[in-house]
């Protein structure tokens, strides 16, 4: 379950990744702002993107942005509402 | 090209000389028993020890603008703010720590009741007549420095909320609650969850961050010595060196209250030059408090990172004075953004912007206003409030438009390569619009009106 949502979350990473940069690279811990893959500004695509597939209710659970800066963080956050 | 080819390789070899695993093992191996020493809890606990000094000296000095503690009963109110700060801050760390078993709609929204218990201090302090007794220089000094620890505060408040106070102690809050390492209104480094997850929990990642915070306190003294050099050569301040040779460029709060009679060429260059002037006093401050808390391992993001070079007006904000960013993304863009059009993303985006950089940007400096604070001085407060919510609303709009540009530009389709000269007319936008709009921010005595007049002027209309 959890290799089918990574492939569709690096799905949507990579539609709005910024343009250059080596995604393989990146590893499923390290921060995506970080190194530089996504923006701040990023991270409400993620939001929007978490609510409308998965539909995640941030404002019931409270958004902490730095569960979505990396993918296992993102995979983390699926699996637990999913439950 | 080579020279200058050799001259970037080497400017960038030095910025990342932190980086270095050479450089790393020197300085673990130069300072190796003193590290092996500085474990976290001992590093939390030297910075616990200089927030007990900052418990005292911070609300005093707060208060000080405002409240003279060498009135008759000064210093025992300034003994009663000290106190009730603290009782205050306890009281908040316990309410995050058993935030649990916090009533509902104190659970539900928890920085509301913060600020609303902060403006009922405010209210009985307006309340209270000002005949210079203890009670109401108590109140006057409490509000000012209940001012500085409001946001911090509020970071304490949402560890609590996020389930993230479980083995923490009082004296880990203390540590950016009363910070030895300095700060503003703004709390840099936030609270203790943005520390901890910056901690440096080896010794090689202590003597990284040890020398990214050298590093960044070098270039605070730099910019100090760019500002010294700029108020010489570029203000012609008496105090700063060649300022006989200086330009002579005028301050823009010297020239707003001319309106439209400000000389063409002398409001523009004072806009541009003001503007650099900000950047550089922001970054060299922000250096030296970020450089500190990473000599005490916590490696967090610097404060100002190149806004002048930065190509889109969200881009500027994000660099430009990166913890007040943080603190209105944290307190007003995502609540926002989480709860209010979730149906429309065009206008979800708009009304957390408008949240953040607008309202949350706004009640901000309302809080530091000592002024309206102290007195309920409408009246005084009127002008001020214009030309700031008018620079709020600009704010807001610029970062707004350049949000929906940036959103236009990512993913894997926009892989065309950017040229020099795109660049450049990118980063003299940017520039033109923060100067353009400081004309409304600036601290001067200067009305609405003639703001707008010398902004108007400024393309020739008079």
């Amino acid at each position: 379950m959890r290799q089918r949502h990574r492939e569709r979350v690096l799905g949507f990473l990579r539609t709005i990744q910024k343009p250059d940069r080596p995604f393989d690279t990146v590893a499923e811990t390290d921060s995506l702002v970080e190194s530089g893959l996504i923006d701040s500004l990023a991270l409400l695509e993620i939001v929007a993107f978490l609510e409308e597939h998965y539909r995640i209710d941030f404002a019931a659970i409270g958004l902490e942005p730095e569960q979505l800066t990396s993918v296992s963080g993102i995979l983390d956050l699926i699996e637990r509402e999913s439950r | 090209m080579s020279l200058a080819a050799g001259f970037g390789r080497t400017a960038r070899r030095l910025g990342q000389l932190h980086e270095d695993p050479a450089v790393v093992a020197r300085w673990q191996a130069w300072t190796g028993p003193l590290l092996s020493r500085l474990t976290p809890p001992r590093r939390r606990a030297l910075l616990a020890l200089g927030a007990l000094y900052v418990v005292v000296r911070r609300p005093l000095k707060e208060m000080a603008p405002a409240v003279d503690v060498r009135a008759p009963a000064g210093p025992l109110a300034g003994a009663l703010v000290v106190l009730l700060c603290l009782v205050v801050v306890a009281a908040v760390y316990l309410a995050a720590r058993h935030f649990a078993s916090l009533p509902a709609p104190v659970r539900g929204r928890p920085q509301l009741w913060l600020h609303g218990g902060f403006w009922a201090i405010v209210v009985l302090g307006w309340l209270v007549p000002d005949r210079g007794g203890v009670v109401a220089l108590t109140l006057s000094g409490l509000v000012l420095a209940l001012a500085f620890l409001l946001w911090r505060m509020g970071y304490l408040l949402l560890s609590g909320q996020r389930g993230r106070m479980a083995g923490t102690r009082f004296s880990d809050h203390l540590l950016y609650l009363y910070p030895a390492y300095g700060g503003s209104g703004v709390p840099y480094g936030k609270g203790l969850d943005h520390l901890a997850r910056h901690e440096a929990a080896s010794e090689e990642a202590l003597a990284r961050s040890q020398l990214a915070g050298l590093k960044l306190l070098a270039l605070a003294a730099i910019y100090h010595g760019l500002l010294a050099l700029m108020a010489g050569l570029v203000y012609a301040e008496p105090r700063g060196p060649w300022s006989v040779h200086g330009l002579g460029v005028p301050r823009v709060e010297a020239l707003l209250p001319a309106g439209a009679r400000a000389p063409w060429a002398a409001a523009w260059s004072a806009l541009y030059a003001g503007l650099v002037w900000d950047v550089l006093k922001m970054a060299a401050r922000g250096h030296e408090i970020v450089g500190v808390l990473r000599l005490f391992g916590f490696n967090v993001f610097r404060n100002t990172y190149k806004p002048l070079l930065a190509p889109s007006v969200v881009e500027f904000w994000n660099r430009y004075y990166y913890y007040f960013k943080e603190m209105l993304v944290d307190f007003f863009f995502f609540p926002t953004y989480v709860r209010r059009f979730r149906r429309r993303p065009a206008l979800r985006m708009l009304a957390a912007t408008l949240a953040a950089a607008g309202l949350g940007n706004l009640y901000y400096h309302i809080v530091f206003n000592d002024t309206f604070l102290l007195t309920l001085d409408l009246a005084g407060l009127r002008p001020w409030l214009e030309a700031r919510s008018f620079y709020c609303l600009l704010l807001s709009l610029g970062i707004y438009v350049s949000m929906r540009r940036e959103q236009g530009r990512r993913g894997v389709a926009a892989t065309a390569p950017v040229s020099i000269s795109t660049r450049i007319r990118r980063i003299t936008g940017v520039w033109t619009f923060f100067a353009l709009i400081s004309i409304w921010a600036d601290a001067s005595a200067a009305t609405f009106g003639q703001r707008v007049e010398f902004f108007v002027s400024l393309f020739g209309f008079r």
